[in-house]
């Protein structure tokens, strides 16, 4: 027991020590993360926001010691790891001051509050959302997305990224998925609740065969062209909307 | 006391008579001597008596009654050819029967009637709140969410695939202004459901040069080839000669040329 303790203690002390943290109680609200490279957003039971740099030790800048790091969009680096936060209220807004590159973050979500996150320049790098009860907005051009353990509602979209998600036991209403490029990879509980909709041009469709699409009635016409699969889960519910125009959709059970 | 007292009265009357018996007789007699009432009693009784006796009988005319007669067997004749349907008591009833059921089923229909009128006045209500919160729904600023959740409400609202112009403007507006790509799809899904309306058609038209996301372009494109828009055409050749466009929009606009041409 005794070891136990003193195992978390040295944990806790080590990475206090290597990461640098601040943080902004909220429990409410709105979170605006934008064109931040290489992040990882995971809600917890807390009441302040936390954001911390995951990066190790780094050689300082001597030169930049006793300065402040500032951009062209006129933020200054008022979190002392490379991000700007501001607290306007309902919603906070987070910004990176490094357009290419920047700190490896995590940011701690207290439940209730929705995060979205909007990324359009091509630096973008992978983006993490573990352990969210709340909607999430995600919008980027070039970042791949994973979500793990998230109930939705989602509106996540992507041109050149993969998205990855794995529902946790419940989901909330509506699921909004768009990829142009990268696959869709979504993972549901068999037991779900939903009107599915998925559509692809040029890629291809695979369910588990643990999850029984009721297919539309197409009526007498098939369409053999058509690209676009419309049926229920379960006798329907949610809504839920899966495209990858030049990729696949990957639709497994959890 | 009452009770004696209409004895008396009857007792009396019936010794004016002259139909009393003995021991009767003798009980009033004593009793008009002895009470001054009693006697006075007697002494009007008798008086009525007397003229009514003495009244003229009156008897009708022969020729009255003969009237009379014939009246009465016409009238006799009359009834039974009346009634001859509902002699039978049961007709009778099964009439009575009849009647309530009838009046009870017009009364029902009458407050059914009225019941549904104030049903389907209710539910027109109700479809109007939904519509009004549904629209109000599209414009959550905070959640994008909301927003598509919005647009599905506003499009189930739409009865007979007729929208009227509230909704199509809303739509519209969605498909050109939303912040957010995922909810600009929705609004496209909803209104290429309406493609039969020319408003619709025009502006799903008009939306494409408008359009930067890829995700919105490329699902504009699918609706307008689904659609069969040669109108559209125009459209698709500026996005192809567009330096800016990703290759894979206009890998969809060649295709979509190459549908409709």
């Amino acid at each position: 027991m005794k070891k136990q303790i003193l195992a978390i203690v040295l944990m806790m002390v080590s990475t206090g020590i290597f990461a640098q943290e601040f943080k902004l109680p909220k429990t409410s609200g709105k979170l605006l993360i934008s064109e931040v490279n290489n992040v990882t957003i995971e809600g917890y039971d807390g009441k302040e926001i936390v954001f911390s740099s995951m990066d190790g030790p780094k050689e300082k800048d001597k030169r930049a010691e006793g300065l402040r790091a500032v951009s062209a969009m006129g933020l200054e680096d008022n979190t002392g790891i490379g991000l700007a936060v501001q607290d306007k209220g309902n919603t906070v807004e987070v910004y990176q001051m490094k357009k290419m590159g920047g700190p490896k973050v995590k940011i701690m979500v207290p439940k209730g509050i929705t995060v979205s996150y909007a990324h359009t320049s091509p630096y973008g790098s992978n983006v993490k959302f573990r352990n969210l009860a709340s909607e999430i907005e995600i919008s980027t051009v070039h970042n791949s997305i994973h979500l793990d353990n998230v109930t939705g509602p989602l509106a996540v979209k992507t041109v050149h990224g993969s998205i990855d998600v794995i529902f946790g036991s419940t989901i909330n209403n509506p699921i909004s998925i768009v990829s142009v490029h990268g696959p869709v990879d979504v993972t549901i509980p068999v037991a779900t609740k939903a009107n599915i909709a998925m559509t692809t041009s040029y890629g291809e469709m695979f369910v588990d065969p643990a999850i029984k699409i009721e297919f539309e009635d197409q009526g007498e016409w098939k369409k053999y062209g058509s690209n676009k699969v419309n049926g229920k889960l379960n006798g329907g519910g949610l809504d839920m909307r899966l495209s990858s125009t030049h990729n696949n959709i990957y639709l497994r059970k959890k | 006391m009452n009770m004696d007292q209409e004895r008396l009265n009857s007792m009396i009357i019936d010794y004016i008579d002259g139909k009393l018996n003995t021991v009767d007789k003798q009980f009033i007699e004593q009793e008009l001597v002895n009470n001054a009432d009693a006697y006075k009693l007697y002494e009007q009784l008798r008086e009525v008596m007397h003229t009514i006796e003495k009244a003229e009988q009156l008897e009708p005319s022969a020729k009255l009654k003969e009237k009379f007669d014939d009246f009465l067997q016409s009238e006799i004749g009359q009834q039974k050819t009346k009634t001859v349907f509902f002699t039978p008591v049961w007709y009778r009833v099964a009439a009575a029967v009849a009647l309530l059921v009838v009046g009870g089923g017009v009364g029902y229909w009458i407050s059914q009637q009225n019941r549904n009128k104030q049903e389907i006045l209710a539910l027109q209500m109700e479809i109007e709140t939904v519509r009004r919160l549904a629209l109000a729904q599209m414009n959550n600023d905070e959640s994008a969410s909301q927003r598509m959740l919005g647009i599905m409400a506003v499009y189930e609202s739409v009865q007979t695939n007729k929208p009227d112009d509230e909704i199509v403007d809303a739509l519209v507006t969605t498909m050109n202004t939303d912040g957010n790509s995922n909810v600009r799809l929705a609004a496209i899904e909803a209104l290429s459901k309406f493609t039969e309306e020319e408003k619709v058609r025009k502006a799903l038209v008009q939306s494409l040069s408008a359009q930067r996301d890829p995700v919105v372009q490329i699902a504009l494109i699918h609706v307008l080839v689904q659609m069969k828009e040669k109108e559209a055409i125009k459209s698709f050749k500026l996005i192809v000669e567009d330096e800016q466009v990703l290759p894979a929009v206009k890998d969809e606009a060649h295709v979509g040329i190459f549908k409709l041409s």
